[in-house]
């Protein structure tokens, strides 16, 4: 689904991304892990279009990606959330989720005013399709608060929830856990992986937890300095030296916070 | 008699600058484009239709329509850069933009008379009606042009086109994420604000029958600004209402000058001071401006 080849993005002097080659297999959820400033979120940058790669090539369903905009990227069906979650702050939380539903008649101007009729049947069936993945994120009870008003891990609920109305095939979340509840993470991976089973779906996700990582991931791929490190099942990455060893050397001692199975 | 005629003069005036002002604010308050050339559209709006019918003798509709056209392409070409320049450069080329059309207007003297501008610009069915009932027909076509005006772009802002603009001014990277031509959607809303804002040029023009370059200073791009900040911006209701509050102000000190008493001269050069201060107390105490914008609430 997603073939990264030695990927290259230098800022200035330092190497963000040093030769990365990665795989992300259809229908499979993939993990990516790393310490902090290992460049996972460049990654993701460069992959979704934000950021120019320096060298490399990446391919998406067979085709060369690299060099698109973000929003050319998008509609070929690559879709990512950000790690600092964004939501419009003047839209509310259901026009959030409406403003996702893709290939919509009334994002034409001329349409808008003149067929009416026809943007309305769309908008209800998006409305509908809105509601009720609300009601899956918990924040159904929300839908008329300004977006701006929701807390940090609401705003994630709705980037996740903006995307699952995008319904793209390839999904690159960026931290989608971070400041979400048990329950409700728990919540959240069963909807993950009840989206690649019966729908195909395919996931790539930075986490910093790795009980999240063991419990859906395929396959984890561990990041250090740019560098793929270590890649396999999240039980062999959780037995690797050379991962063990990034995690601790900035570490003041003990394994790692990550690394704990809850 | 004459207070009825000022009177006229006075709405129609307004109803002209609320076109305006729905036209920036569906530009600053909608898509977040901030434009300080705004009086651009105007003047190439004024010219192309009053230059259209009296220099080609076209009909006066072919002139309206013609600046409007015009004043559209106009918004297409400012909104190229847009894909380059960061927001607040952006804003300083469309300052820029809005000078140098008028001064191609005040030194293009074979096409536009220069500083002489334009004279007896025709008005629109001047025939049907006599010199004291003609004003109130103008006032109102342009209470028409207003209406219709209102309508379309609340039509457009309430449709998924309006969402998207909407959240391109919020957060524009989430609507490249989701795969919205945001290059695109700012085209098109700088061509509809052009085309707008076109319109009132061409109201302007064939009511005042004279224009020349003066009437299309970067302060009139100001005045409209104050109209936006004061009425409140993502809301037509609050253009239309901060026009008016701005020209009852603009307009009727123009003639409290024998009232007040330090004189009419230090009067008029205390207008602008007193709307800039206008501006700054709306911005510091009250800076959704009179109408805030409203919620799309869904049950």
């Amino acid at each position: 689904m997603l073939t990264i080849r030695n990927l290259r993005k230098d800022f200035g002097s330092l190497r963000a991304l040093d030769h990365v080659s990665l795989e992300v297999e259809a229908n499979s959820i993939v993990g990516l892990i790393g310490p902090n400033g290992s460049g996972k979120t460049t990654l993701f940058n460069v992959v979704s279009g934000f950021y120019e790669k320096d060298g490399g090539e990446i391919f998406f369903k067979g085709e060369r990606i690299d060099g698109l905009t973000p929003d050319e990227i998008a509609k070929k069906g690559l879709c990512r959330t950000f790690q600092v979650a964004k939501a419009p702050e003047k839209l509310t939380v259901l026009e959030n989720m409406m403003l996702a539903a893709k290939n919509q008649t009334g994002e034409n101007p001329l349409s808008a005013v003149f067929r009416r009729p026809r943007v309305s049947t769309f908008e209800k069936t998006n409305l509908e399709r809105a509601m009720e993945l609300l009601e899956l994120l918990q924040l159904l009870d929300l839908k008329n608060e300004y977006a701006a008003n929701l807390s940090g891990g609401q705003k994630k609920l709705l980037s996740l929830g903006r995307v699952f109305m995008l319904d793209p095939d390839l999904i690159l979340l960026d931290e989608p856990t971070a400041g979400v509840n048990l329950t409700l993470t728990m919540e959240l991976l069963k909807v993950i992986k009840e989206l690649q089973k019966k729908e195909g779906k395919s996931f790539f996700i930075i986490e910093h937890s790795m009980k999240v990582i063991s419990d859906i991931c395929d396959k984890v791929f561990v990041l250090n300095f740019g560098k793929t490190i270590a890649e396999g099942t999240p039980e062999e990455i959780r037995q690797d030296e050379q991962v063990l060893e990034a995690y601790l050397s900035g570490a003041s001692g003990g394994l790692p916070r990550e690394f704990e199975t809850g | 008699m004459p207070l009825i005629n000022f009177l006229i003069y006075f709405l129609t005036m307004i109803g002209i600058y609320s076109v305006l002002a729905m036209s920036l604010n569906f530009q600053v308050g909608f898509t977040g484009l901030i434009n300080f050339g705004q009086v651009a559209f105007f003047c190439i709006g004024a010219y192309t239709s009053s230059l259209l019918a009296t220099k080609a003798g076209a009909p006066i509709i072919v002139g309206f329509l013609g600046g409007m056209a015009l004043s559209g392409l106009f918004g297409y070409i400012i909104s190229i850069p847009t894909k380059s320049l960061k927001a607040d450069y952006w804003a300083i080329a469309t300052l820029a933009g809005g000078e140098v059309v008028r001064l191609i207007a005040l030194n293009e003297q074979e096409l536009t008379a220069g500083p002489f501008g334009v004279m007896t610009i025709p008005q629109p069915l001047r025939w049907l009606f006599s010199k004291d009932t003609y004003p109130l027909f103008y006032l109102l076509l342009v209470c028409a042009c207003v209406a219709i005006i209102y309508l379309v772009l609340s039509l457009l802002t309430n449709s998924p086109f309006g969402r998207d603009l909407k959240a391109i001014r919020d957060e524009e990277d989430l609507c490249l994420s989701l795969g919205k031509n945001v290059r695109k959607l700012k085209l098109q809303a700088m061509v509809i604000a052009g085309v707008v804002a076109g319109l009132a040029g061409a109201l302007f023009a064939h009511y005042i029958t004279y224009i020349s370059p003066e009437n299309f200073q970067p302060i009139e791009t100001f005045l409209m600004w104050a109209m936006i900040i004061v009425g409140g911006r993502g809301n037509h209701l609050g253009a239309i209402l901060g026009a008016v509050v701005i020209q009852l102000f603009n307009i009727s000190t123009r003639f409290i000058g024998g009232y007040v008493p330090f004189g009419s001269d230090v009067m008029s050069a205390l207008r602008m001071v007193i709307i800039g201060v206008l501006i700054v107390l709306f911005l510091l105490y009250r800076p959704e401006g009179l109408i805030k914008e409203s919620k799309k609430v869904y049950d």
